[in-house]
């Protein structure tokens, strides 16, 4: 939902921003870094190129109204389209365990993981575990075979041991930009997270700029070993978020938390906090919940209510060994609106425009 | 259709092959089989230590999952949580821990591996393990006292919780 900048609103924000930083202590946020790949990205949110023919079939004509988002959520999984569609956003989380030399070195599995990605605008993944950084600019360009036009933002290695992982998120350039000065990694001094979240700003680019919604995304891969900590910890990493800018709230914290929703501790004490998905498995055994989108119900009224897990064996007729291979967790997903929202009656005791999230 | 899967006695076996690739595939189909390949724990945390990065990796992966340990092979991982290598070490301190009070004859090796001079992650996950092993850690109060009062604010943080669960 946007946020109109008013002199009164800056100073309240501000007074909002000391309070959080001191109720966070050892988590703020610090200056965003810089990967490899975010110099390309700055050229991409300066530059805004014209859309290319190939996206021409996914955008909206120019000059197209803008519809309200529906009313109206599934009171289960969706299905994916089996095409995106150019009203909606489709967002996923994918940890593919162990992604490095090994796994890229396989055909097979890397032909299903880029049919994964070609169907979502963005996939925040977890676990590249490669001490060559050349395991996703291959995997880019194997989704990119097909004329598509991903691009990745990577970044740094993280563990406590010498074991370690990188984020990433990989967006469809026809459809989504990047706030390049937005790349960072959330600060964590008291050592509260394994590895501590990497967070980058997205814009939509199938709407007009001035319309396109805009949002944070937060990528987190939980410590199996310290799930009811780090959860709460994320929380606070959530809060923080929140206020990092005057002019953006919503906020989709995603990943592999190592948890289901009876397990996110303080997330389900926190007024208008939500998730995707509920009442479904996410790995790939079908026996756990691990995998999430976070958000804030009454700021991000851009959710469509429409979520997902991908399965890996039903989705491309694997057998258990063979989706094992892809990886032990099935992609999760959910739909937002590409136009940002301008706001809900905050008085009519639910959220206009979209459905009550499923809990 | 047969289980073309080798049994986790052959893979573990496999750990020790001479060749790297044939290792870190055993490593690799060690993961897949999640909690099942809990008796292969004892070697998986060996291969922590193997030269090969696809062998280490596949092996921490396959550790992360992997659960609390069977008792008989809590003396193994005790004896593997004094090794040079910190990552063989990190994970033998880690299964240790979800082995909960089963893993209380660890507690004199835990309390070791507080140690100044021991890798900081084995530190760490040392007070975590002591606190997991609760009021049968209550011979380690002194050395997780110590590391409480540690510059390191995670290694602190952690002694001060495992101290909490000691009684008394």
């Amino acid at each position: 939902m946007a946020r109109a900048l008013s002199t009164k609103s800056l100073v309240r924000w501000l007074a909002a921003l000391l309070a959080a930083l001191s109720l966070i202590g050892g988590l703020s946020l610090r200056e965003p870094s810089r990967h490899p790949s975010s110099q390309q990205a700055t050229a991409i949110f300066d530059g805004l190129a014209p859309v290319s023919a190939h996206a021409a079939d996914a955008v909206s004509p120019p000059g197209a109204a803008v519809p309200a988002p529906p009313i109206g959520a599934a009171p289960g999984p969706s299905l994916l389209p089996a095409s995106r569609p150019w009203d909606a956003v489709l967002i996923a989380s994918f940890n593919i365990q162990v992604f490095g030399e090994s796994k890229i070195a396989k055909p097979h599995v890397v032909e299903i993981l880029a049919r994964v990605v070609r169907q979502f605008d963005i996939v925040a993944i977890q676990e590249v575990r490669a001490k060559s950084d050349g395991v996703i600019p291959r995997f880019v360009d194997a989704v990119n075979a097909d004329g598509s036009r991903y691009h990745w933002i990577i970044g740094p290695r993280e563990g406590r041991t010498v074991s370690k992982e990188q984020y990433c998120f990989l967006y469809d350039m026809n459809r989504i930009e990047v706030d390049a000065g937005s790349i960072g990694v959330v600060p964590d001094p008291g050592g509260k997270l394994h590895r501590p979240p990497m967070h980058v700003r997205f814009r939509t680019r199938v709407v007009p700029e001035s319309k396109a919604f805009t949002f944070w995304m937060v990528d987190i891969h939980t410590d199996p070993d310290e799930v009811p900590q780090e959860i709460d910890a994320l929380v606070d990493v959530f809060t923080a978020m929140r206020t990092a800018r005057p002019d953006e709230d919503d906020v989709i914290l995603l990943g592999d938390l190592n948890a289901g929703p009876p397990q996110f501790g303080r997330f389900t004490k926190t007024p208008d906090v939500t998730w995707a998905v509920s009442g479904a498995t996410t790995n790939t055994h079908r026996t756990k919940t691990y995998d999430n989108l976070i958000f804030d119900r009454r700021a991000t009224t851009e959710y469509l209510g429409r979520w997902g897990v991908l399965d890996l064996q039903s989705t491309f007729g694997l057998p258990l060994d063979r989706a094992l291979e892809v990886s032990d967790h099935n992609p999760v997903w959910g739909a937002f609106y590409p136009c940002e929202s301008v706001g809900a009656p905050a008085a009519s005791g639910g959220i206009a425009g979209v459905a009550q999230p499923v809990r | 259709m047969p289980d073309s899967t080798p049994s986790i006695a052959i893979l573990i076996e496999q750990l020790s092959a001479p060749d790297a690739e044939a290792r870190a595939s055993a490593a690799e189909a060690l993961c897949r089989a999640g909690e099942s390949a809990m008796s292969a724990a004892t070697a998986l945390v060996a291969a922590c230590a193997d030269d090969h990065d696809g062998v280490r990796e596949w092996a921490a992966a396959a550790l992360e999952d992997l659960g609390a340990p069977p008792p008989e092979q809590i003396a193994d991982l005790t004896a593997f949580a004094a090794a040079k290598h910190p990552l063989v070490a990190y994970w033998a301190v880690t299964l240790l821990g979800r082995g909960g009070e089963g893993a209380s004859s660890a507690v004199p090796a835990l309390e070791a591996c507080l140690a100044p001079g021991t890798a900081i992650e084995v530190r760490q996950r040392a007070c975590w393990a002591l606190g997991k092993i609760g009021p049968a850690a209550a011979s380690a109060r002194a050395a997780l006292t110590a590391a409480a009062s540690d510059a390191d604010p995670r290694l602190s943080r952690l002694a001060g919780e495992a101290l909490a669960g000691l009684p008394g």
